[in-house]
């Protein structure tokens, strides 16, 4: 196994420019399926960095700790849906900005 | 990387490529045969000797057909959604071994595309993916029984993802071993068949549910839902939903053979010759199955998957793991 | 140079598909266009000698969660939303943040000396059977096993939360 050939910065910055356009889609977009995905691009960001810096320091570590956010990511998915469904269930609308009042 | 490697790799590739679209054809001719004498008449006779150019002939009348996209049908994923299950057959495809190795010319060739150390998970992966063709080609159609359809046959083909999987870790757990070529390397002495045997039954009742097949496709079958996700799909796309169905029956067909069957172990015979004879005799039992047993409703197809064949599956692996643990602290 | 090749691949594809998930009209492009994200993602991780974590996120993310994902948008048939972005001032605010957070983010890249990748460092030589499902194994069931089994019983809870939240309440 060969040492990275690309420098480690190289995949830091592929995995900050993916997180910045996750928060770009969480603050602009209205609609919350988007909101979702944008939420799961970051947490794919914060996965290349781990194991980037995994491969750089020559320790598992970083990949066991990917392993468990893409379990919390799955849990976080199935809930929020959940939720999601039966809020559009009830108001008819996906978008943030309608039902930000508790009152219906 | 080098040149013989990169020209036998191709080779392989196109060989397999070619055995696919060709052996299709076969395999459909086969069907129609086969379930028209279970079915007391003669099935294709017409077209060529033994109506061995029928599918020829489909082939061709499918070609020539107009090729419709629907009215506020989505373009783009409309007409990627058919290439996507082909797709992911074939990637399954490049990891089944389907001989021992070749010398040519004094190289020696392993007959597997690729040896990928994680091959079982590469296929696991795939199969995953082959749901999106699915989907898509329901929802694209922008009509509702597609969309219908579509939503069942996915939905079923994730369940039974899962009892597949586990039936697979069972084996992975006395092999040791995520790699295709060392699993079947390890059948030398006696093929998986004998000691997980429940696990073979599981994981075949998942493959034919996998693969939409008979008697788990209500999702496309003509009488209940028109023709399920592949209703507005005509000429070519229709065509490439066929081609992925059966390229499909050959993965899990290839896969069971590699896990439980010995791969391509036999006497006498080269070995590639005992992985076609074996490829043959699952092609036919999956057809048996279609032509035997009726339809299951979609609510008993789910419930079957979801609390027959999960805990099956699970109490499986639970007995694996006990029976290992015991034997090796013996 | 193959490496370099492919990793420019990867990354371009990465990025222009994350773009295209944040600025496109329709749901079901924006969740096709996550997954093209997830694959090339995947692409990413073998060149980093993750084969394990590329093979499970192909499985379980783009091969499960995206596909929950695309249930739901087409249960629940939701339309882009008109206009795409919100306009007036939450517009403005939404991308300066956004653009102050990368520019931190390059300036703690960039600025730590190459993110401790540099010449200062000695380079690394990985342990056989880096990345392998075997020491994956082996390091999640004897370090790692406590987050291991709290992480089954937050997924039994994720389940069972999910049916509850989303059956239907016949009365």
């Amino acid at each position: 196994m060969e040492s990275p050939v690309l420098p480690l910065a190289a995949y830091q910055l592929v995995a900050a420019m993916l997180f910045t356009v996750g928060i770009v889609g969480v603050l602009v977009r209205r609609s919350a399926l988007i909101i979702f995905m944008s939420i799961a691009l970051m947490l794919n960001a914060v996965n290349l960095s781990f194991v980037a810096f995994s491969k750089a320091h020559g320790q598992m570590d970083g990949q066991i700790f990917v392993f468990f956010v893409m379990s919390v990511a799955a849990a976080e998915v199935a809930v929020g849906l959940a939720i999601l469904v039966a809020i559009f269930r009830n108001r008819e609308t996906a978008s943030v900005d309608e039902v930000h009042l508790l009152k219906g | 990387m080098d040149l013989a490697f990169l020209i036998s790799s191709a080779a392989k590739v196109l060989i397999v490529l070619g055995f696919v679209l060709l052996g299709v054809p076969l395999i459909v001719w086969m069907e129609r045969k086969v379930i028209g004498h279970m079915q007391d008449r003669i099935g294709p006779q017409r077209v060529g000797p033994f109506g061995l150019l029928q599918t020829i002939a489909d082939g061709i009348k499918l070609f020539m057909k107009e090729d419709l996209v629907p009215a506020g049908a989505d373009k783009v994923v409309f007409i990627i959604a058919p290439a996507l299950p082909v797709i992911t057959a074939f990637l399954a495809l490049s990891v089944i071994p389907f001989g021992d190795t070749v010398t040519v010319l004094g190289h020696t060739i392993p007959l597997q595309i690729t040896d990928v150390n994680i091959a079982v998970l590469w296929i696991l992966g795939t199969t995953s993916m082959g749901v999106y063709g699915i989907v898509l080609g329901g929802w694209a159609s922008n009509s509702k029984y597609p969309l219908l359809g579509g939503l069942r046959s996915s939905a079923q083909m994730i369940s039974y993802e899962l009892a597949q999987g586990i039936s697979l870790v069972s084996v992975i757990l006395m092999t040791g071993t995520l790699s295709l070529a060392s699993i079947v390397k390890q059948q030398e002495h006696g093929w998986f068949i004998l000691p997980q045997f429940f696990g073979f039954v599981i994981y075949m009742i998942c493959g034919v549910a996998e693969t939409n097949r008979a008697p788990f496709d209500l999702a496309e079958a003509e009488t209940e839902l028109v023709a399920g996700f592949h209703t507005e799909f005509s000429s070519m796309k229709f065509a490439l939903y066929f081609l992925a169905e059966y390229a499909n029956m050959m993965v899990v067909s290839g896969i069971a053979i590699s896990v439980w069957f010995g791969g391509w172990h036999g006497p006498f015979l080269p070995p590639v010759v005992w992985f076609l004879i074996k490829l043959s005799l699952f092609l036919f039992f999956i057809v048996w199955l279609r032509a035997t047993y009726p339809r299951l409703r979609y609510d008993q197809l789910m419930a079957f998957g979801w609390k027959v064949l999960l805990p099956l599956s699970l109490l499986n692996l639970a007995v694996t793991a006990v029976v290992l643990t015991l034997a090796a602290n013996r | 140079m193959i490496e370099a090749i492919l990793f420019s691949v990867f990354s371009l594809g990465a990025v222009g598909f994350a773009l295209n998930v944040v600025f496109r009209r329709n749901p079901v492009h924006c969740a096709l266009h996550l997954v093209g994200v997830l694959l090339s993602l995947s692409g990413l991780f073998v060149l980093l000698n993750a084969q394990f974590i590329a093979a499970i996120q192909i499985l379980v993310y783009a091969g499960a969660i995206m596909v929950l994902f695309l249930f739901v948008v087409m249960l629940l048939n939701v339309r882009g939303e008109t206009p795409l972005l919100t306009p007036g001032a939450a517009k403005g605010f939404g991308f300066l943040f956004a653009l102050l957070g990368f520019v931190e983010l390059l300036w703690i890249v960039l600025g730590s000396g190459g993110g401790e990748g540099g010449a200062s460092k000695p380079v690394v030589v990985l342990p056989p059977g880096f990345g392998s499902p075997v020491e994956i194994g082996k390091m999640l069931y004897s370090t790692w096993l406590f987050p291991f089994e709290v992480t089954s019983i937050l997924l039994l809870i994720a389940v069972i939360g999910a049916v509850v939240l989303a059956k239907r309440k016949f009365v």
